[in-house]
């Protein structure tokens, strides 16, 4: 025997229609539910799948060593790694490439005006490498610097779009202001998707130490390459003992951190994950709710049709029957509530990211798998005959000879 | 006559007592979702506000600005503040004292284990008391620094009682203890009193001139913050204003571009304030979000009612029920739904903020997690769970007021 029949599905949609405004308001808090989950489940996909580009662009063969510090990167130069830890570590087995980077929050100012943004001073042998371990970052405008090359910066994307940063976009063959050197603006980088890193300032490392004679040869972040033949996990171990060991400081005590890309990533994947599901957690009880009124609907629906069941249990319907008939008609709810729950998130969704991508978040970006889709509105439809179930019990239960004489 | 009305209500709200129950659980998981992440949220945000401790309303901080949220106040800032300019705020009307302070991190070792924090100076002099008086530093053990304590250093009270030592030394630190900071040799002479404050609690504190002699800050004659004590509080903004002139005069920039900020504490904290705000505001709106469909189950609930009493409201009329009274019956009976689930909400609501933050307490030993719950916010939830109830039972009482009594006696649907 099928479940369910033809006649079933028809009767349902009948029942639905019928009490229309009823079933119109139920679908609606379904509706809503749904929506507010699906939007924040697109977005929370979003940011995980833009983590992920990330960490295969970047490659799972990188590793970093980080000066232990308060406060955000830059900041706090009390700690630093000197080209002698770095001619060090050059020589442990398994490290292929390696480079110091220069950070630093900089002064930049432009026809007057003044903004405090990063500073990076880059060692320009090793670009190729720092630019793939930066999710394959290329120059949009302009050219990229040269080795030795001073006088000379190349900015982040914003710079170039008008009352983001300065008022006035900059363009290739500006001058500004960094730090009180003057330096002309080769170029541009692509867009990364957040407001801090498109507002970076890029020069060579000689120019960066001209800029910040005192800042000579500490550096707080370097990155590594791993060669092919080890794991990077095996040889960040490896690095922290042996550097430790290098700078004279005891297991646990080291003033640095080493670190492989996939491992940072990951962190910060869950970290997000976790605000995420926090934030679908909250959401999700609305659907709670919304499955409180299907059920309350369906219960009416039970008293209002008291004297439609007597009849059909008298002409043979089997408790079953009536079981499924009230269990499919709430599901049938549920999945309307569904489908137009998806379509009002997917609509919210897409502006929203739009919005966050005016406002230069584009990383946060929505994505829309099918699993999602369909996900959401099975979910709904179990939502919806999960609430109906007690209420079908009842129905079905019911004595044909009292809900006859019913009034 | 408002009494009869209500006893109606209640009388039909009690005949049919399954459909009410399950309208009012409706409103109620919405009032208890709203009440306890407000109450949450708030508690989180005394908890992180309460971290900077700053007492006064008579003081002033100057300091270099940076990158938003970049470090430690006034650290790595990228055009620092000059020392210089210390003596020339203390010249201007109405400052009492203006002092520089540094601030940075160390590595702090005891008994061959080592971390790394924050470390803050404390002026030297006259302007020693004023500092201790602004941050009302009192030790639990041992005693303040002096002039004389060139190798003395105060530290918090998380080096021995709280949650620092245990994560990182054998044993509390007291006074009297010998520890090495930068691999330098000090005597801790004081532990600062709890402040649950981890900006005070965790830091180290020593003279201005030591931690330059010591070498943890360098000797470029740039300080990290400026602290000014004003003289008449009223004139605070006057001062400001007159500080905030001084330093475009001296640093040479324009008027709506400064690269420094001068502030009170209050104004410091607003800033904060504002962020962890909206992010509070953010999750509260996708609460709401339930109580909308719960609201949308009253509106249900109530045209059920309406259709289920079409008879009812036709006797009613034919012997001079007017349609507003036939409305008023109506709308109260939703308001009422919508408050009693909104009462029962703010109890469950309280008892899971509450039972939460303890559990979080006993879990993770810290009282960052706990439940700040207004009497403001139960009589605003109240308020708010019976305007939901009213707002959603308008047009149920509209189309039930309106209903044609001849008809309504006849059952018509």
């Amino acid at each position: 025997m099928k479940l369910i029949n033809w006649d079933e599905i028809k009767y349902s949609l009948q029942n639905l229609r019928q009490r229309k405004l009823r079933s119109f308001l139920t679908i609606l808090s379904i509706m809503i539910g749904i929506t507010s989950v699906f939007t924040l489940i697109s977005f929370g996909l979003g940011i995980q799948d833009y983590v992920n580009t990330l960490a295969t662009q970047a490659g799972t063969d990188k590793l970093f060593i980080m000066a232990k510090s308060i406060g955000a990167p830059g900041t706090d130069t009390s700690f630093y790694l000197t080209q002698d830890d770095i001619d060090f570590v050059e020589k442990i087995n398994g490290v292929q490439e390696i480079s110091g980077m220069y950070m630093k929050p900089a002064e930049i100012s432009f026809r007057d005006k003044k903004k405090y943004n990063y500073l990076a001073g880059i060692d320009m042998d090793k670009i190729d490498f720092i630019l793939e371990a930066s999710g394959d970052l290329d120059i949009e405008v302009g050219k990229q610097l040269r080795k030795g090359d001073l006088g000379k910066v190349v900015l982040g994307h914003n710079y170039q779009i008008a009352d983001k940063i300065f008022s006035r976009g900059i363009k290739v063959g500006d001058k500004v202001l960094v730090d009180s050197e003057q330096l002309e603006v080769v170029g541009f980088y692509e867009e990364v998707g957040n407001p801090a890193d498109d507002a970076n300032i890029y020069v060579t490392k000689e120019q960066y130490e001209l800029i910040d004679p005192s800042g000579k040869g500490q550096y707080g972040y370097v990155m590594i390459r791993a060669a092919s033949d080890v794991k990077p996990k095996a040889l960040s171990e490896s690095i922290q003992e042996k550097l430790g060991k290098h700078k004279g400081q005891e297991e646990g005590e080291e003033d640095f951190t080493v670190q492989t890309f996939e491992d940072a990533i990951q962190t910060f994947s869950t970290v997000i994950t976790i605000i995420n599901g926090i934030l679908v957690l909250i959401a999700l009880i609305s659907l709670v709710v919304a499955s409180v009124n299907i059920m309350n609907t369906m219960y009416t629906a039970v008293l209002e049709r008291t004297k439609e069941i007597g009849i059909m249990k008298s002409v043979g319907a089997r408790n079953s029957d009536i079981l499924i008939i009230f269990i499919f008609e709430s599901g049938l709810l549920g999945m309307i509530g569904g489908i137009i729950g998806v379509i009002l998130g997917f609509l919210a969704a897409s502006t929203g990211g739009s919005i966050a991508a005016a406002a230069g978040y584009s990383l946060l970006k929505p994505i829309f798998p099918w699993t999602l889709i369909f996900g959401c509105i099975f979910f709904a439809f179990m939502v919806g005959a999960g609430s109906g179930v007690m209420p079908a019990i009842r129905a079905s239960k019911l004595k044909p000879v009292d809900s006859l004489r019913y009034e | 006559m408002i009494s009869d009305y209500i006893s109606l209500s209640v009388r039909s709200l009690l005949k049919r007592r399954l459909r009410t129950y399950l309208t009012m659980i409706g409103i109620f998981i919405g009032i208890a979702a709203v009440v306890s992440l407000i109450g949450l949220g708030e508690g989180l945000r005394v908890a992180i506000t309460s971290q900077f401790g700053f007492l006064g309303t008579d003081v002033l901080s100057v300091q270099a600005a940076n990158i938003n949220f970049a470090g430690a106040p006034g650290q790595g800032a990228p055009n620092p503040l000059q020392e210089d300019l210390v003596d020339k705020i203390n010249k201007i009307n109405n400052v009492d004292r203006a002092f520089g302070r540094y601030i940075g991190s160390a590595t702090i070792e005891f008994r061959d284990k080592q971390k790394i924090e924050f470390i803050v100076s404390i002026p030297g002099g006259e302007d020693r008391r004023i500092f201790e008086r602004m941050m009302n530093l009192k030790t639990q053990d041992g005693r303040l620094l002096t002039d004389q304590d060139t190798r003395g250093a105060l530290l918090g009270s998380n080096y021995h009682t709280g949650t620092t030592y245990g994560a990182t030394f054998d044993r509390p630190i007291n006074a009297g203890d010998k520890v090495l900071i930068n691999d330098k040799q000090f005597t801790v002479v004081g532990i600062l009193e709890n402040k649950g404050s981890f900006i005070f609690d965790d830091a180290i504190m020593m003279n201005n001139d030591v931690m330059i002699t010591e070498g943890i800050k360098a000797d470029d004659g740039t300080v990290n913050i400026i602290g000014v004590k004003v003289k008449d509080v009223d004139q605070i903004e006057q001062t400001r204003l007159d500080i905030e002139k001084l330093l475009r005069k001296e640093r040479d920039v324009k008027e709506g571009e400064e690269d420094f900020t001068v502030q009170t504490p209050q104004q410091a904290l607003e800033s904060l304030n504002s962020t962890l705000f909206a992010v509070q505001l953010f999750v509260t709106i996708i609460a709401v979000i339930s109580l909308v469909v719960g609201g949308i189950g009253i509106m249900n609930t109530m045209y059920t009612a309406v259709l289920e009493r079409t008879k009812e409201i036709g006797i009613m009329k034919s012997i001079g029920a007017r349609n507003s009274t036939i409305f008023t019956l109506f709308f109260i009976e939703s308001g009422m739904m919508g408050m009693i689930g909104g009462l029962i909400g703010i109890g469950l609501g309280m008892s899971f903020a509450y039972g939460l933050s303890y559990i979080a307490g006993l879990a993770l030993g810290s009282d960052l997690i706990r439940a700040s719950i207004s009497i403001w916010l139960v009589l605003g939830a109240l308020a708010f769970s019976f305007f939901f109830g009213t707002i959603f039972g308008v047009l149920p009482a509209i189309r039930a007021s309106k209903l044609n009594p001849v008809d309504s006696l006849r059952g018509a649907k």
